[in-house]
């Protein structure tokens, strides 16, 4: 209703113009349009990418793995769990990542794409969610139950073996049916 | 039953008692206003949009406060002195569009007795994790800023920053950095051990000395392998510079060391208390060491087994040797430590309390030997890396903290912290 009263008042509005100041701002209009289709479509990407990265869906185990792009360790870690993510793909564990930075989405994104990080980012609201105290050392990677409980946390950088050796101890991964 | 005989013993008892619980009550309440924390919420200097702050103090008794303000990729490091009751107009230092900017490692400024200088981080290559360290030099005589001159020679694009400044004679600055020149090309610091330095990949602590217009007088190696991402902190102490960091050794052990120039060179480092602390990471969680005269304290964060610590080792040697760790904090702390000895010569230790996402900014209170005298809550806090890290400097018996409130738009706050007595004892 009130879009619709928007627009009665924009043609009314528009009664009032020359041809020329009409045209103009008909073509005004156009664009902002398109430009407003381009902002929904980007949201609703987003959005979308913000419901990917949502754990709070799936009843999966979360690898949770604490990074920052000034973390040297972290940089090394990266690729033992953009493998690590390829092999657990199809099982009931996940890998999720968090920017300890708290730096805004778009940068955030941003740094994980440069850093090579291949497993999704968390937002801010979602990892808010999970209760988790953020660590003291970087990086730090918590494993939590379908439940969201700690099950175990593992300080400093990992690797494929670790990981996979503290998997292991909680007879994890299953195969996803 | 009849009281009376009771009464009339118990009359002049009662009376007497009186007088004693009403002389006990006043003395109390006498001594409670001599020891009374007051702590004194200061106008700032800093607009919205403003962070990564310090407060510094000089020889004269006077306060700075430095921090940031950003729009968009543009940073600006400014400062204002406290002046009477309110603080000077901001003047800007520098600004520039690539810069390093960090919750952990982030600008700072000194002032000596008539001269100032001031460092910020810059971007040495696009697309990397690399900056150099850009120190300032204010010129009394023009009134003005120079260019960030880099201190460091090395010409290696690598990570460079972790800063500490302490004012020398004649004008002269001293500064301690982390330097990652033997990183570079390592593959990100996959660090050999220290048993073979010849090997490049170990993050350095080194140090240097300045005079007015940015010139190296001295510069050294401190130490060969030092944990890569732990702020540095010095203080000098009447036989000369001190400087405190996170060490790495080979078996990842991270603990504090101090190392000490002593009769024309640098004492070996050694641990200021063997917490064995082993991590394979960054704790992000440098020390804060304070000297006046012979007397130095050095507070720190550690956590072995996973168990938060906040203590305090105190020296009467200027850092030779070191008492054992008091306990300043435990369990809900997540560090982020500051110190600073007051004229009286105690000692007040400032550290973050948490509570899932929320914190308090605690600041307590020690007497020279090491003894807790009182904690006092500063202010309310976020855990989040966006708080920072409070920063605090003395003049007298007060101590000044400074923070980053981020319970809104992120602005810069500064309060005074009144201790009641001059002597905690």
């Amino acid at each position: 209703m009130m879009r619709l009263n928007a627009i009665q008042a924009l043609s009314t509005g528009l009664w009032g113009c020359n041809r020329i100041n009409k045209l103009k701002i008909i073509r005004s209009m156009i664009v902002a349009a398109g430009l407003l289709g381009l902002a929904l479509a980007a949201t609703q990407l987003q959005d979308s990418q913000a419901a990917q990265q949502s754990p709070q869906n799936e009843a999966k185990w979360l690898i949770v793995n604490y990074w920052s792009e000034w973390c040297a360790p972290c940089r090394v870690e990266i690729p033992v769990l953009n493998a690590l993510n390829e092999t657990l793909s199809s099982t009931n564990v996940t890998i999720v990542g968090v920017n300890f930075d708290e730096d805004p989405r778009e940068i955030t994104l941003s740094i994980a794409a440069d850093m090579g990080i291949e497993f999704p980012t968390l937002t801010m609201d979602v990892v808010a969610e999970l209760k988790l105290r953020a660590p003291d050392v970087l990086p730090t990677t918590y494993i939590l139950s379908p439940g969201r409980e700690v099950v175990a946390k593992m300080i400093g950088a990992q690797t494929q073996e670790s990981l996979l050796a503290q998997l292991a101890i909680l007879n994890l991964p299953e195969e996803k049916d | 039953m009849n009281y009376s005989a009771a009464t009339v013993l118990l009359r002049p008892l009662n009376a007497f008692s009186i007088v004693i619980c009403v002389g006990f009550i006043a003395m109390s309440t006498a001594l409670q206003a001599a020891d009374a924390v007051v702590v004194e919420l200061m106008p700032s200097p800093a607009a919205i949009n403003s962070s990564l702050s310090r407060v510094i103090t000089n020889s004269k008794g006077q306060v700075y406060l430095s921090w940031v303000t950003r729009e968009d990729e543009l940073a600006t490091l400014s400062y204002s002195k406290f002046e009477g009751d309110s603080w000077t107009d901001p003047a800007i230092i520098s600004s520039g569009d690539n810069w390093f900017n960090n919750w952990a490692d982030f600008p700072s400024l000194l002032v000596n007795d008539d001269n100032m200088a001031a460092h910020w981080l810059s971007m040495s290559a696009e697309g990397s994790y690399d900056y150099d360290i850009k120190v300032a030099f204010y010129s009394s005589r023009n009134d003005s800023w120079g260019k960030g001159i880099t201190i460091h020679k090395d010409g290696i694009s690598a990570e460079h920053g972790f800063v500490a400044m302490l004012p020398m004679s004649e004008g002269r600055t001293f500064i301690s950095w982390l330097d990652g020149r033997e990183t570079a090309g390592s593959g990100d610091h996959i660090t050999p051990p220290r048993s073979d330095p010849g090997m490049p990949g170990a993050m350095t602590l080194r140090a240097g000395i300045f005079d007015r217009a940015g010139g190296t007088v001295s510069e050294w190696e401190l130490d060969h392998r030092v944990c890569d991402c732990c702020q540095t902190s010095a203080a000098m102490s009447a036989t000369g510079p001190l400087v405190v960091y996170r060490d790495r050794s080979d078996q990842e052990i991270r603990d504090i060391y101090i190392t000490r120039y002593a009769n024309g060179a640098w004492t070996e480092p050694m641990p200021i208390h063997n917490d064995g602390w082993e991590i394979a990471g960054c704790p992000v969680n440098g020390p804060a060491i304070a000297a006046r005269g012979e007397q130095v304290a050095v507070s720190w964060f550690t956590a072995k087994d996973d168990a938060p610590l906040v203590q305090l080792v105190v020296s009467t040697d200027s850092g030779k040797s070191f008492s054992a760790p008091v306990l300043v904090a435990s369990q809900t702390t997540n560090g982020r430590v500051g110190t600073t000895i007051l004229e009286s010569g105690d000692i007040a230790v400032s550290w973050m309390d948490t509570e899932g996402p929320d914190a308090k900014i605690m600041l307590t209170r020690f007497s020279a030997e090491g003894n807790l005298l009182e904690t006092t809550q500063i202010a309310d806090s976020k855990a989040s890396r966006r708080s920072g890290f409070p920063i605090i400097d003395s003049v007298g018996n007060d101590v000044y903290v400074t923070w980053t409130d981020v319970s809104g738009a992120a602005q810069v706050k500064v309060a005074r912290v009144i201790y009641g007595s001059s002597k905690g004892e």
